[in-house]
């Protein structure tokens, strides 16, 4: 009977664990699906906005709740600064990057990726850091979720539908699923297309933020400069199973690999090898389903 | 010997799509069968399918008695069959000479020798008239002497039947006698057949020795050039019923 | 297969191989401290043609090439303490691990295009580094160290480094000048218009990824052999692929020439900047602030742009 319990509350920390995940790709998948491109320091971004929540603990108190509307709005001017560094030369208007471009772009963004790792190890040491926040945990006869984790999970659902509502019923939302289809229909109807594309950035690097702070509330002991090298690639893995560009993909990527990982542990007993089955899960879906399990 | 295509009741659908409904056609080497049909009808598809590109859903490709549905476009290529692209794709940051190069040394000959291969390749340069841009980069090439590389391309892989998809399509009246008294010239040198997919009547009906209609993914009609555009059916696809009582 | 006659051999050529004799001749006369230099540039520039083999010839970012380099070294490592081969074996070993990891990954990786091969490249060797955690006969996660008695043997680490960069050269000379260099370029150019002119460019792919991490193994078990060991972090220290992209990035990329002026643009300085305190740590980041610049500005590299903008190069540089 205690086996079941453990693997049931297994399976809910990993569905929690899951929606954090969803939150987090949920960026990359957005600018994969405006842009067309891979922000290949995704990761990283994450490990920024770990590391503001960390800060902002730490300085004025802050749990780690209260950092997302900041590490939000850090992510939407990180977003546009990306876009005009990275991404306008390349783009500008085309229906997608040529095969030069889409090179140049892979490069250059593998490049800021250890760029930033190796800046955040110059500045903040590797020594790991986390926010001890511990709002309690909610029990109910065997089985013990913790709070935090559940006002995580909450507010990372509540900002994908959040997304999915301003892409779907507001006009700038709909400019952007437009452009993301067809950009000179766009064109025609008189938006921007270089408006739009940095507002999509903007709005995928918002939501990465975001959920990197979310993010922190289960790492009391995990937030270092080189965490990026986990979550980009189970970003990565999310979207590619939930399909880019696919809004709900994220949420259906995200608790998948959380499963996957939480309840692999329990079977494999390394939380290591846990991570790279996971992350290999990749290939095979890429191989048999590159549009994602969503259809 | 002759080498001889047969399609064979082939059948292409994509999903609920219908793109080819039971086509069978023969081309041999040394003879031009024209492929017209109205727009969305499923030519190309079909080239797609004999090519190796597609894979059909039911039937068969044939080259010589042996199946080749199943196989790869590449090793269709080494058999002899090769297909143009209806908006041509060339190496872009190639010159002309290294396009048309690339072909001869993959094609069906498969000679690894670079400098016969590029004594072929300037040959064949000189037979389609692009010597002179031997050394431009692809990139840099006109619409229509990019139309002109993908000619050469295939003809350079050294295959005995020619796919070709609409190679007459966006051309001025003068163009289009100077590329139809090319494709005369090059079928007389070197005597291939082709499957020609177009929708340039004059093109077909002076080029072609047979022409086969398709509406809709179905044969509706074979036969000679000037025969098979009389016919009711033909009239009737194209432009409706009212036009074919009409013509008739 | 013919070789290239040579009286065709331009001064590119000439100056590599003349390069590579003067660095052979002198290295028994020169102090202990430079000769682990050269040594050095010789291994990164070893792992700048082999990246330059799948990525600059055939146009496949590969993110992950450092799990090559990571389980050469491994493989020289445990060949060493285990069997007790001979390092110059132990090496040979990296290479037949580093072909057959290729072989392996690329069958599968390979059918990916453009960026989803660059992650997945990305992902296995992270995926790689968390398995080689976890297994006991690598160390357990603490790394296989060489056993003392291996000792430091600069000539002997010098003439197997070099033969094999030679030896890579010349492979890389043979592919860019022969008809697999078309193949590749084609498929570089667009793989589907390549396949309907009868290249097979699953086939070709292979070839060249596993090539690549033959030499990419190779490297890394001198590079094991040269540091004394293999640990999990700083083998799989995804900066080692940052820095083999950035050599043939800056260099030029499928030129001949680029790796290597790619590599001791990149090699030199930054071990100028190891030996000032400071700058440690900001040598990575140096490395990946030019390589963005580059990768945005001048994507045809050093070697590009001089062939681009000093026409009287073109014949010289290749």
């Amino acid at each position: 009977m205690a086996d079941v319990a453990l693997f049931l509350t297994d399976l809910a920390l990993g569905l929690l664990l899951g929606c954090v995940f969803a939150v987090v790709a949920h960026g990359l998948n957005l600018i994969w699906g405006v842009a067309k491109v891979v922000n290949v320091a995704h990761g990283e971004f994450i490990m920024l906005a770990a590391y503001g929540a960390y800060f902002l603990n730490v300085s004025f108190g802050f749990n780690p709740l209260l950092s997302v509307p900041v590490d939000a709005a850090i992510g939407l001017a990180a977003g546009v600064g990306f876009y005009f560094g990275f991404l306008h030369r390349e783009l500008r208007g085309k229906e997608s990057m040529g095969l030069q471009s889409e090179m140049v772009t892979l490069v250059a963004t593998f490049g800021l990726s250890l760029v930033l790792i190796n800046a955040a190890q110059t500045l903040w040491t590797t020594t790991v850091v986390g926010i001890p926040w511990s709002p309690g945990s909610l029990v109910y006869g065997p089985f013990q979720l913790p709070l935090g984790g559940l006002y995580v999970a909450f507010l990372s659902v509540a900002i994908i539908a959040l997304s999915h509502v301003f892409l779907s019923k507001t006009y700038l939302g709909n400019a952007i699923r437009a452009y993301s289809q067809d950009i000179p229909a766009t064109q025609l109807v008189g938006i921007s297309p270089t408006f739009i594309a940095a507002i999509g950035t903007a709005l995928g690097f918002c939501i990465t933020m975001a959920g990197g702070a979310l993010l922190t509330v289960w790492l009391p002991t995990g937030i270092r400069p080189a965490m990026g090298n986990l979550y980009a690639p189970i970003s990565f893995v999310i979207v590619v199973l939930g399909g880019p560009g696919k809004m709900w993909g994220s949420l259906v990527g995200g608790l998948t690999l959380g499963v996957i990982i939480n309840v692999g542990q329990l079977f494999v007993g390394s939380l290591s090898v846990a991570y790279a089955i996971a992350f290999l899960v990749l290939i095979p879906v890429l191989l048999l389903r590159p549009e994602g399990i969503l259809r | 010997m002759t080498r001889v295509l047969e399609v064979t009741n082939v059948h292409k659908y994509f999903g609920g799509v219908r793109a080819v409904q039971g086509v069978s056609l023969t081309v041999q080497e040394g003879r031009v069968v024209g492929l017209i049909g109205p727009n969305g009808s499923g030519k190309s598809t079909l080239l797609n399918v004999v090519a190796g590109v597609a894979k059909p859903t039911a039937g068969s490709v044939m080259l010589d008695g042996r199946r080749i549905d199943n196989m790869p476009a590449h090793r269709v290529v080494e058999l002899g069959i090769a297909k143009t692209h209806q908006i041509p794709k060339p190496f872009l940051g190639m010159t002309t000479r290294d396009n048309v190069g690339v072909a001869v040394l993959y094609g069906s000959r498969k000679d690894r020798d670079l400098g016969r291969a590029f004594d072929e390749a300037n040959w064949v340069l000189r037979l389609v008239g692009l010597e002179p841009h031997a050394e431009t980069l692809a990139a840099n090439l006109t619409v229509q002497d990019r139309k002109r590389l993908e000619l050469a391309r295939v003809i350079a892989t050294g295959s005995r039947i020619l796919l070709l998809d609409e190679v007459f399509a966006g051309l001025s009246p003068d163009e289009l006698r100077e590329a139809m008294g090319l494709f005369t010239r090059l079928q007389k040198e070197i005597g291939f057949g082709a499957l020609v997919v177009e929708h340039v009547m004059r093109a077909v009906l002076t080029l072609s020795d047979r022409v086969i209609v398709i509406d809709e993914g179905r044969k509706i009609a074979e036969g000679p050039p000037q025969q098979v555009v009389r016919q009711p059916a033909v009239i009737e696809a194209y432009l409706g019923r009212e036009a074919a009582r009409a013509a008739t | 297969m013919r070789l290239p006659a040579i009286r065709s051999f331009g001064p590119t050529v000439w100056g590599i191989g003349l390069f590579l004799i003067l660095l052979a001749g002198s290295a028994p006369r020169i102090p202990v401290f430079l000769l682990t230099l050269v040594i050095g540039l010789l291994i990164w520039a070893t792992l700048a043609y082999s990246l330059n083999l799948i990525t600059g010839l055939t146009g496949y970012v590969s993110f992950g090439h450092v799990v090559f380099m990571a389980l050469g070294g491994y493989a020289l490592a445990f060949g060493i303490g285990t069997w007790n081969l001979h390092p110059v074996a132990g090496v040979a070993f990296g290479a037949v691990v580093g072909a057959a990891l290729a072989l392996g990954i690329g069958v599968v990786t390979l059918r990916f295009r453009g960026v989803y091969f660059a992650i997945a490249t990305l992902v296995v060797a992270i995926a790689a580094l968390y398995i080689v955690l976890e297994v006991k006969e690598l160390g357990d996660g603490q790394g296989l160290y060489l056993p003392s008695s291996v000792g430091f043997q600069p000539l002997a680490m010098f003439y197997t480094i070099w033969v094999i960069l030679a030896i890579e050269i010349g492979l890389t000379y043979i592919i860019t000048h022969g008809r697999i260099g078309y193949g590749l370029r084609s498929i570089k150019s667009d793989e589907d218009a390549a396949s309907t002119l009868g290249i097979n460019a699953a086939q070709l792919k292979l070839f060249v990824y596993t090539l690549s991490g033959l030499f990419a193994g190779a490297a890394g078990g001198v590079y094991a052999w040269n540091v004394s060991g293999a640990s999990p972090y700083q083998a799989f220290d995804l900066g080692f692929s940052l820095q083999m992209l950035a050599m043939i990035v800056i260099g030029g990329m499928g030129t001949l020439l680029g790796p290597l002026i790619g590599t001791v643009a990149v090699y030199l300085p930054s071990q100028i900047f190891l030996t000032i305190p400071v700058l440690g740590g900001l040598q990575a980041i140096v490395i990946g602030i030019v390589v963005v610049v580059i990768a945005l500005f001048v994507p045809g590299g050093i070697v590009g742009t001089l062939q681009k903008y000093i026409p009287e190069f073109r014949g010289i540089l290749e």
